[in-house]
């Protein structure tokens, strides 16, 4: 099963020409990915429909400062990324972040379809995926959601590529390894 | 078997509808900004303020429309709070009962004490000022002998 195999020829300079049609696509595109993304870090329906929202203002404000078209979707979703940093800034809780892991992760585990989980495990899953340290957690989400490189994740997240690789190493490891204990 | 990207998608499908409004609202926002970039020769002064009115309202109301929201409740509520004591002590005043007789011409009495002893110490101000005026001498200290 292909997850987002190839990218797909998205509207990016018309956006940027200002046609409200091309934000259209655009938007319909990376709605629902970028709302899961928001919500499974904050949990809140209400706060992620908020953030979604701003991310997509701040989009069309600033869609002048992208500079490379075809990495749109890694953009917006570092806008998002950004938004939900602000937001727990807000909320005082910055420790969330904190915990580093060591970066020493192998080469594989780059096909986000390697993990595939029967249906009487999906519950289990979310649960598993909520257990998992923030870092961690963002580091899969757009790993599953977006299947996006890891350079292109250490630029949504801010962090350097061997530290995503470690984060994504070791997210996967300890989700497989809940998976097997549960089974 | 599922891939966990179908998962998160499936899990949530219903926040879609929320998400299309959002979506919506956004475009609208975009066609603004878009409008804006065009020349203003042809834009009038009354569509540049309802968009320039528009545009803050997206960017600096719509946003924290939850604390704008609050605000405007607490302000109604003091309101309401304010109107409903006013109207409280209108009523109070109305239905006190009106003062019986004596207590009037106990009033009439008090302030008749207060008038005099108003004046007495207005005729004891203006004979001093009588006292003091400059008088020779002699005159003076026999006005004040006969005075006292």
């Amino acid at each position: 099963m292909l997850v987002v195999a190839e990218r797909e020829q998205l509207p990016v300079p018309q956006a940027k020409a200002g046609e409200p049609e091309a934000w259209d696509i655009l938007f319909r595109r990376y709605q629902l990915p970028l709302y899961v993304y928001v919500f499974e870090l904050v949990h809140d329906e209400q706060t992620s429909l908020d953030l979604v929202q701003e991310t997509f203002i701040a989009a069309v404000r600033h869609i002048g400062d992208l500079r490379d078209d075809a990495k749109f979707g890694s953009w917006l979703f570092s806008i998002a990324h950004q938004k939900c940093l602000q937001r727990w800034r807000k909320q005082s809780r910055e420790e969330v972040l904190l915990d580093e892991i060591p970066e020493s992760a192998d080469e594989s585990e780059n096909n986000p379809d390697d993990l595939l989980i029967r249906q009487e495990q999906e519950v289990e899953f979310m649960n598993l995926l909520d257990q998992l340290p923030l870092p961690q957690r963002s580091v899969l989400l757009l790993h599953f959601v977006e299947d996006f490189s890891l350079e292109e994740i250490a630029g949504i997240t801010g962090a350097v590529v061997g530290t995503v690789k470690s984060r994504l190493h070791y997210a996967k490891k300890s989700l497989r390894k809940l998976l097997e204990e549960k089974e | 078997m599922k891939t966990p990207r179908e998962i998160l998608l499936e899990r949530h499908q219903t926040a879609a509808t929320k998400l299309d409004t959002i979506r919506q609202e956004v475009v609208e926002v975009a066609a603004d900004v878009n409008r804006r970039k065009q020349p203003v020769c042809e834009l009038t002064f009354a569509a540049a303020l309802a968009n320039a009115i528009r545009l803050s309202f997206l960017e600096l109301i719509w946003p924290c429309r939850r604390t704008w929201t609050a605000l405007a409740a607490v302000w109604i509520l003091i309101f309401i709070f304010n109107f409903s004591q006013r109207d409280k002590l209108e009523l109070a005043a109305r239905k006190l009962p009106p003062p019986s007789p004596e207590a009037v011409m106990a009033w009439r009495q008090q302030e008749r004490l207060l008038a005099e002893l108003i004046g007495s110490s207005g005729t004891g101000d203006a004979e001093q000022r009588k006292i003091f005026l400059p008088q020779p001498r002699s005159e003076g200290c026999m006005g004040n002998f006969f005075m006292t």
